[in-house]
């Protein structure tokens, strides 16, 4: 079994919410039904500011606790892909999802039955980024199996630090 | 390509667009099946690729509106719009102008733009046949400074930037990822900073670009020019300059070093009215002189202050003295592609203006764009000359431009005022004629965009135009016949004529119209393989003879002559920028976007906010001399103390759209009309307010 993911960079996002919308539109969502969500948070004094935004959808949890809380079985991993779905027809909307998803992925859309990221499930992996990847003009989000993206992260972090001009750095430590 | 694949999965077909949205005109697929636009994303054959900004995926909304207008309305005599054909609307227009130009002459015309959509008819119709030297965008509320110091530094009104390359980046008041402008820009300086390119930020406020930067200096409003004249001078000083690169292409580096130096633009004389100490000062100007390639740039951070235009030339003056100019990793002149006219006008029908535009006549011959706050001092009191017919496309200064009450006083007195839109807009309201027009779904256009490079569009039309309305090029070609033109405007369809624009390109019609872009080659230093530059003296111009010849000053220097500086009965500097949700007035009434973010608000500073009593959400009363306006506030640590942070007033307090109605509010009665004495732009910033909780 594969299991597909995001990779998603913080330090290129810029909060502009293109992907939440580009999931809605491609997806025929209700527009005020959103299957990703953008936060942007601040944190300091003036004019010590920090910030950070954070573009998150379902993450397709290995073990998905949404799965282990519902209690109509209602929610099912995919073999192929590692994704997460949900058949609505067995879904009485009770949210128990909801409260089990540590990420708040779970939507209650407009006929009261749970609905969230579908990893587009219409899009084939390989062949074309998912929506939200591929509108997103900092190209912060990226899909693709758990491995490659793991291997990927670890290319981003090699390159940036080939770039550094410190002969050391601390891992782990955050530039400022 | 992958845009296969998503036909496969839905059935539909690509047709290639633009997007209208912002003036960056990024190139765009849209996705059609049984003549409804299903998605739409970025052209993947462009720069931009598949992506798009938020204001640019939600605007599939446009094309299926039912607020949109659909057909050609009247103002009759109680006031109220009512339906009329297009050909009575077309004819009675024309006779209209017919009767102002025998009376008044063609300069009693005056054309306004926004977006600058297939204006290249307007300019053949308007222009050359009828003969009105008015045409003009908006720049005057928008980017007018930097169009005119980039003009007479570079003689190129649009700079745009090789981030790609860049290993050092400086941006004066500019904000590129508030408001998404360049997507594709910004998605290189992002790449290039991971690869160790170093971002600093000017801006009193912490902007969205500022949370990115590796150093932000939160200036003083307005005081940008005072800073980066001391770095000029450390710079000097310090022989960092580019000598050989100034001996051959800088005219006045001389005069200008002779300038900064002798009027002792320090550090240290920086320091206290900018706020920025002259350490860092110091650190960053060697630190920009030192890497390379660099460039900086400003934009409305520093056009919205009377001092902008000075800070600009001294910006780009900075960028000229290090060699930074036009090479890998600058700022680049942009070239253009070899786009040939839709049609032609033969010499012998083109009517020769003798009337100068309005801008010179009134005082401003520099102005790139029409200081178009000056327009009801022509309307009212027929000075310099009378002007008696208004177009308004796509724009809606009566939401956008300062002094609204002046301006809907000119609109009830002018004879003729015709709005083109695709929505009821304020300015539509207090038109006599309103004329819908077909969205950017609905029509054709092939333009240049903004890549550094040559970059064309070609859009065409994926959807029939919603209800009675009208791609402007069918609009021009219709009143051109009217007008006794209709010769001129021959085509059986916009292929006859995007086959002509596009016939010198190296790429076949079929082929373009498949990929619905071409990009050219992005050519460096082309002014020393071109002859030199098209100033007068064919170098960079950091001294400018011709602004001595009109009586400004030829170097730029840092005058507060003109500033409005808070004061203890008007305490805040009122501060008005872009969101990053919503552009100008057609985005109000997106279900998408509207329910990102709803309404405008004045955001303050937590100390502020705590003096006065107000907690994030209260409902406040913003006042200036001019006038008062109730709004929302927002308590934030982002933004100065002593600075009233507004986004864009003129999107929001709209009187029209189902969601866009009663959402925000309209700020711009609390501007005064206060702008550059050079440039005419407008500068909105040059506002000070009072706030207290209601
Ligand atoms: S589209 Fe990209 S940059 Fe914009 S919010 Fe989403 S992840 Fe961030
Ligand atoms: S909905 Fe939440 S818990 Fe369930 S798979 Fe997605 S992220 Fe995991």
């Amino acid at each position: 079994m594969s299991q597909y993911g995001f990779y998603f960079d913080k330090e290129k996002c810029i909060g502009c919410r293109a992907c939440e919308v580009a999931c809605q539109v491609w997806n025929n969502a209700v527009q005020t039904v959103k299957w990703r969500n953008v936060s942007c948070l601040t944190r300091g004094t003036y004019p010590e500011v920090t910030g950070v935004n954070a573009s998150l959808a379902c993450m397709h949890c290995a073990e998905a606790p949404c799965k282990k809380a519902c209690p109509r079985q209602a929610i099912s991993k995919e073999e192929d892909s590692g994704g997460v779905t949900v058949d609505q027809s067995r879904c009485v909307g009770c949210m128990l999802c909801l409260w089990a998803c540590p990420f708040g992925a779970p939507q209650m859309g407009v006929k009261g039955r749970m609905e969230k990221c579908t990893f587009c499930e219409e899009r084939p992996v390989g062949k074309i980024k998912r929506a939200c990847e591929e509108i997103c003009p900092q190209q912060a989000i990226v899909s693709g199996r758990i491995e490659d993206l793991v291997l990927r992260s670890k290319q981003v972090v090699a390159e940036r630090l080939s770039y550094d001009k410190q002969a050391e750095v601390i891992l782990g430590h955050e530039e400022k | 390509m992958t845009r296969d694949v998503i036909n496969e999965i839905r059935g539909t077909k690509t047709v290639p667009g633009v997007c209208m949205i912002c003036p960056w005109h990024c190139p765009t697929e849209n996705f059609v099946k049984n003549g409804r636009v299903e998605y739409v994303r970025g052209n993947e054959y462009a720069v931009n690729a598949t992506s798009r900004c938020v204001k640019g995926i939600s605007s599939i909304h446009s094309s299926r509106d039912s607020d949109r207008l659909l057909y050609p309305m009247k103002r009759n005599s109680q006031g109220v719009h009512e339906r009329i054909s297009w050909d009575d609307a077309l004819t009675q227009i024309a006779a209209r102008l017919k009767a102002n130009k025998d009376a008044f002459g063609p300069e009693s015309l005056v054309y306004l733009w926004h977006l600058d959509s297939n204006e290249t008819f307007t300019h053949k119709l308007f222009g050359e046949l009828y003969g009105t030297p008015n045409l003009s965008g908006h720049g005057a509320a928008c980017d007018q400074d930097r169009r005119l110091a980039a003009l007479e530094t570079f003689a190129h009104p649009l700079p745009v930037k090789d981030y790609a390359n860049s290993r050092f980046v400086m941006l004066w008041g500019a904000d590129p990822f508030g408001p998404n402008e360049a997507l594709h820009e910004n998605r290189e300086l992002l790449e290039s900073m991971k690869k160790g390119c170093r971002l600093v930020v000017v801006d009193p406020n912490r902007s969205r670009t500022a949370e990115k930067a590796h150093l932000w200096l939160p200036i003083k409003p307005g005081t940008d020019g005072a800073l980066a004249l001391a770095m000029a001078y450390h710079i000097i000083e310090t022989k960092s300059y580019d000598q050989a690169f100034c001996d051959e292409w800088v005219h006045g580096f001389s005069e200008f070093a002779e300038h900064v130096l002798s009027n002792e633009y320090t550090p240290k004389w920086a320091e206290t009215i900018t706020g920025i100490s002259r350490e860092t000062i110091i650190a960053v100007a060697d630190e920009f002189a030192l890497t390379k390639p660099a460039l900086m740039d400003g934009l409305k951070g520093l056009v919205n202050y009377t001092t902008g235009l000075d800070a600009l030339r001294t910006v780009f003056a900075l960028n000229v003295i290090t060699g930074n100019i036009d090479g890998p990793g600058n700022l680049i002149l942009k070239e253009l592609a070899p786009l040939d006219m839709p049609v032609d006008i033969p010499e012998e029908a083109i009517t020769a203006t003798e009337q100068l535009p309005l801008g010179s006549a009134m005082g401003y011959p520099l102005a790139p764009d029409m200081p178009t706050q000056l327009l009801p001092e022509a309307v009212l009191e027929g000075n310099p000359y009378p002007v008696k017919s208004l177009f308004f496309h796509i724009c809606n200064p009566a939401q956008s431009d300062p002094n609204t009450r002046l301006f809907e006083k000119m609109m009830a007195a002018v004879d003729l005022s015709v709005t083109i839109d695709i929505y009821m807009s304020e300015t539509a309201q207090l038109s006599e004629f309103v004329l819908p027009e077909a969205s950017t779904y609905e029509r054709a256009e092939v333009r240049e965009s903004l890549w550094a490079g040559p970059q064309v569009v070609f859009a065409q039309p994926a959807i029939e135009p919603l209800g009675e309305s009208k791609p402007l090029y069918e609009i021009m070609k219709g009143l051109a016949e009217k007008m006794g033109y209709g010769e001129y405007f021959q085509w059986n369809s916009w292929e006859d004529w995007a086959r002509k624009q596009t016939a010198f390109l190296p790429v076949t019609y079929e082929e373009l119209k498949e990929k619905g872009v071409w990009e050219g080659e992005l050519r460096y230093h082309k002014f020393k393989t071109d002859g030199g530059l098209a100033t007068p003296s064919g170098k960079f111009e950091i001294y400018s003879n011709l602004f001595e010849e009109m009586g400004y000053s030829p170097l730029p220097g840092f005058s507060e002559e003109h500033r409005i500086k808070p004061d203890a009965e008007y305490p805040f500097q009122l501060i008005n920028c872009k969101m990053q949700y919503h552009c100008g007035t057609h985005t109000q009434n997106n279900p998408y976007l509207m329910s990102i973010v709803s309404e405008n608000w004045v955001e303050l500073n937590t100390n502020d906010a705590r003096r006065l009593g107000i907690a994030d959400g209260d409902r406040v009363e913003v006042s200036s001399p001019q006038a008062s306006a109730t709004i929302s506030a927002k308590v934030s640590e982002a933004v100065q103390p002593g600075v009233a942070r507004v986004p864009h007033g003129h999107g929001f307090g709209r009187r029209f759209g189902t969601l866009a109605r009663g959402k925000g509010t309209h700020i711009n009665p609390l501007f005064e009309t206060r702008m550059n004495p050079v440039s005419g732009g407008i500068s909105f910033n040059e506002c000070t307010v009072n706030i207290r909780k209601i």
